[in-house]
């Protein structure tokens, strides 16, 4: 039983972290972009 | 956000990631799910379990590997860079999805053949796969942003293509592999064929919804690159 949860458990924490670190990356970079527009006027 | 519209790809990446995220929420749900009431195998027992993830991420990984060789050929005719980003993202998450096969695959071995590696003809031809698509990413790492080194890449990722169906028959090539054949219809036992068929939806639903993501973050790397180039530009014009 403990391969079984090692194998999904790796699986599913890798994906869950790749994935957070992606969706933080955009957030960071769509808001540093539209604060440029902004002071660019647009 | 405002500003210049992004390239198509990354606004159809974008446009397809709520949907996909809900889905593959729906889907997590049901699999997990379905993979604890799975049956035991009669012969290897509860270990079999890790049938349902082990074979869906190798899946994935091809179809990043298989993305990456189209995209590559699509910027080598057309040259648009939305397509140089495309192969480079499905490569990025690919090898994600290919690491992740090879570390399920040696624990799966372990509890069943009683040693975490063999150096059979699947198992090196996957670990080729993985150094190859891992040296397209330095590659792009070291060089991004060069035209050149562009090109080059989506050659690469033409020619590294070659090596997957070497892999995904490598099985029916070697006489005596310690790797088990390639599932085909019905060879699977009673009760087995739902949770794997969840397993691969799963498992690509989650690739695509990566895959959207990592294209929108290219995309917007991109853009805070070229806006940096002009500030730079406008800066030394000063």
């Amino acid at each position: 039983m403990s391969y079984v949860v090692a194998a999904y458990g790796i699986t599913a924490l890798a994906l869950v972290v790749y994935g957070l670190r992606l969706a933080r990356e955009r957030r960071t970079l769509r808001r540093e972009l539209a604060i440029e527009m902004e002071s660019n006027g647009g | 956000m405002q500003g210049p519209p992004a390239d198509p790809i990354a606004r159809a990446a974008r446009r397809a990631l709520p949907a996909t995220g809900i889905v593959l929420a729906g889907l997590t749900v049901v699999y997990a799910w379905v993979v604890w009431n799975a049956p035991p195998d009669r012969v290897q027992g509860v270990i079999q379990k890790i049938l349902y993830v082990h074979p869906p991420l190798a899946f994935a990984a091809y179809l990043g590997f298989l993305i990456t060789g189209v995209a590559g050929a699509l910027y080598l005719v057309r040259r648009d860079d939305a397509y140089d980003r495309l192969a480079s993202a499905a490569a990025e998450v690919g090898v994600l999805f290919a690491t992740l096969m090879l570390i399920t695959g040696p624990i799966w071995a372990r509890g069943t053949w009683g040693r975490w590696w063999s150096w059979d003809l699947r198992l090196t031809l996957t670990l080729l796969l993985w150094f190859v698509y891992v040296a397209y990413l330095l590659l792009r790492t070291f060089t991004e942003g060069s035209e050149r080194i562009a090109r080059f890449a989506a050659v690469y990722g033409i020619a590294g293509l070659a090596v997957i169906p070497l892999n995904y028959f490598a099985v029916q090539l070697s006489q005596g592999s310690i790797h088990p054949e390639n599932l085909e219809r019905g060879s699977l036992g009673p009760g087995m064929g739902l949770p794997f068929l969840l397993g691969v939806l799963t498992t690509l639903t989650a690739f695509l919804f990566l895959l959207a993501l990592r294209v929108d973050v290219g995309e917007l790397r991109a853009r805070a690159r070229a806006r940096l180039e002009r500030a730079w530009a406008r800066g030394e014009a000063a």
